[in-house]
């Protein structure tokens, strides 16, 4: 099992890194964003209870978290490409537990997503974001439970799809408002009412402050802050919805309908 | 090796399309060691059934017993025994030969050791050899095929189930792949089910089944069938088929049977062409374009067997569309 989804993962980083463009515009479209947007918008940057905090270092967390979601996107994009091109259906006719088959892409995409969050951070020390040895292991962690945040949500909406347009509408109205709503452009506490509810039962919310409280608080004012372990518990349970329900798509099978219903 | 009973499938339908059935109740026995090959017009559920048979689609009633193993029940020890080659290549054309292979086996869980020591059998046949560091896109569509198989053949299965696997190929390649998998069947013990639409593959074959409209309409050797339609078999084209239909059959007093533009006269004896073909000649010479004397191939027996042409979409059996699967 554990075998099976290495060699699936595996494979995932092996075609990620045999496409060099791929991995350029990985890393070069989030930082641009963020030197761009950041840069554009740190004049105006005046936010209650972050005194202090530029929009550079604002907008960095938030930055790492739309490079996940890409990150999950492109991984989604790949489910329905192996269906389209044939190599799926290989997989699925091995005698291979389903939810390695889950595990494998899943695995295989948050890694490359958590790789990928790695070289962006080491932008965090220029805009003067210095997070202790602590702060960074709870970083990590961090990226670890969003990347497979996303990557699982990923799964489950492009399993079954038979198109890579079709999941591109999917992307815009669903998954980029999830980060848009998730405080990495604009803090929570300032939005109107409306919004913030909106924000507030949006799961990458929670992700995100795993990711950028690290950088402002100590793991022990951490442990203590209500906010950062009620985050903990939502991206937890994300995950663990998402990945029930890949598994659950993955183990249903096309089944044919009653005889009697077929016109002779 | 592999039993099928009392198959049925009924696509669910939807808003615009009633269900319908795409396999009938089909029961069907390929004993071990059998080289079968399943053929039919588009449309006549063969597709359909290849899929139930790979477990990736259950089907609306009926059992399907691989190697022992019921398919539905036990569905790991039934694909254990089972190798697939699908009619899209389910490899993954940005790896290398080896790279495939590695997968291939350690999703069969095979070892390091394993797949080492199996490399040389399940490659020898081929022409992959010197070519294992190359992605699988840079080769030809007939060496990707062979990767296909070769990948099947590390596991040693019991069972290779192949949808149409000649298709896109060349007739040189086509020729080299089915030569290598008689072969194979042959030395390895295999047993074989192979879909096809193209009948002069199934000329070598142990068994030909012969599907349409979801029902199992035939099932038997090559040698057999061909005898169904005769030794021999007289075709003849004519400047009027409507008419000249009417005539001969009113003057030779044999059933005629027409296809397209030609007449045909099956189920002839060994020499009984000959004096068909000059009484032909005697008495319509006029509406009569050319006339030959055919000894029945399999494709033949299929338009008998059917009643259409091969590749024939029309008709009613073309409704239960093929599904691609």
């Amino acid at each position: 099992m554990i075998r099976i989804v290495g060699a699936l993962a595996g494979r995932e980083i092996i075609r990620f890194l045999r496409q060099p463009n791929r991995v350029a515009g990985s890393i070069g479209q989030p930082l641009l964003f963020w030197l761009f947007l950041g840069s554009g918008f740190s004049p105006t940057f005046d936010a209650p209870g972050l005194e202090g905090v530029t929009y550079m270092q604002y907008f960095l967390p938030g930055v790492l978290m739309m490079l996940m979601l890409f990150a999950s996107i492109f991984s989604s994009i790949t489910i329905i490409e192996d269906r389209d091109q044939g190599f799926l259906q290989g997989v699925l006719v091995a005698p291979v537990p389903r939810v390695a088959i889950v595990l494998g892409k899943v695995g295989g995409g948050a890694a490359l997503a958590v790789g990928q969050s790695l070289i962006l951070l080491v932008a965090a020390p220029f805009v003067g974001l210095v997070p202790g040895w602590g702060g960074l292991a709870l970083i990590l962690g961090a990226f670890v439970l969003s990347a497979l945040g996303f990557t699982t949500l990923g799964f489950a909406v492009a399993w079954g799809m038979r198109s890579t347009s079709g999941f591109h509408a999917v992307m815009m109205v669903f998954l980029m408002p999830l980060w848009l709503l998730s405080g990495a452009l604009f803090p929570v506490a300032t939005a109107p009412g409306w919004l913030y509810a909106l924000m507030i039962v949006n799961p990458v919310t929670h992700a995100l402050r795993l990711v950028r409280l690290p950088f402002h608080m100590t793991p022990g004012e951490l442990a203590a802050d209500p906010a950062y372990l009620a985050a903990l518990a939502v991206t937890a349970a994300w995950l663990a919805v998402c990945l029930g329900l890949s598994v659950w798509r993955v183990r249903r099978v096309e089944t044919g309908v009653a005889p009697h219903r077929a016109p002779a | 090796m592999i039993t099928l009973q009392g198959l049925t499938h009924v696509y669910p339908g939807h808003r615009k399309t009633p269900p319908h059935a795409a396999v009938r109740d089909l029961s069907l026995h390929v004993p071990a060691g059998e080289f079968c090959v399943l053929t039919g017009p588009n449309g006549s559920g063969k597709s359909t059934l290849f899929r139930i048979l790979c477990g990736t689609l259950t089907p609306s009633a009926g059992r399907v017993e691989i190697a022992g193993a019921d398919l539905f029940r036990q569905p790991d020890a039934a694909r254990r025994a089972l190798g697939v080659v699908f009619q899209s290549p389910a490899v993954d054309k940005q790896l290398s030969v080896r790279e495939n292979l590695r997968l291939h086996a350690t999703l069969y869980g095979l070892g390091r050791g394993t797949l080492a020591a199996r490399l040389g059998e399940a490659l020898e046949w081929s022409d992959l050899e010197g070519r294992l560091d190359q992605r699988v896109d840079t080769l030809s569509g007939g060496l990707a095929r062979q990767v296909e198989l070769a990948k099947c053949l590390l596991t040693r299965p019991r069972l290779l189930l192949l949808d149409e696997p000649t298709t896109g190929l060349d007739p040189a390649s086509r020729m080299r792949f089915l030569k290598a998998l008689h072969t194979l069947q042959r030395q390895r013990d295999m047993t074989v089910l192979m879909t096809s639409h193209i009948f002069a593959e199934a000329e070598a074959a142990d068994r030909v089944a012969v599907m349409m409209g979801g029902h199992l309409l035939a099932l038997d050797s090559p040698g057999a069938l061909r005898d169904r339609v005769g030794r021999e078999m007289l075709v003849v084209e004519a400047e009027a088929p409507d008419h000249l239909h009417a005539a001969l059959a009113e003057s030779l007093g044999r059933v005629v049977t027409r296809h397209g533009d030609e007449l045909r006269l099956e189920g002839l004896g060994r020499g009984d062409g000959l004096a068909l073909l000059e009484q032909v000649l005697a008495e319509h010479r006029d509406a009569v374009r050319s006339v030959a004397i055919r000894r029945p191939d399999l494709e033949d027996v299929f338009v008998h067997i059917t009643g259409r042409d091969p590749g024939d979409a029309a008709g009613p059996a073309a409704e239960a569309a093929e599904v691609p699967s």
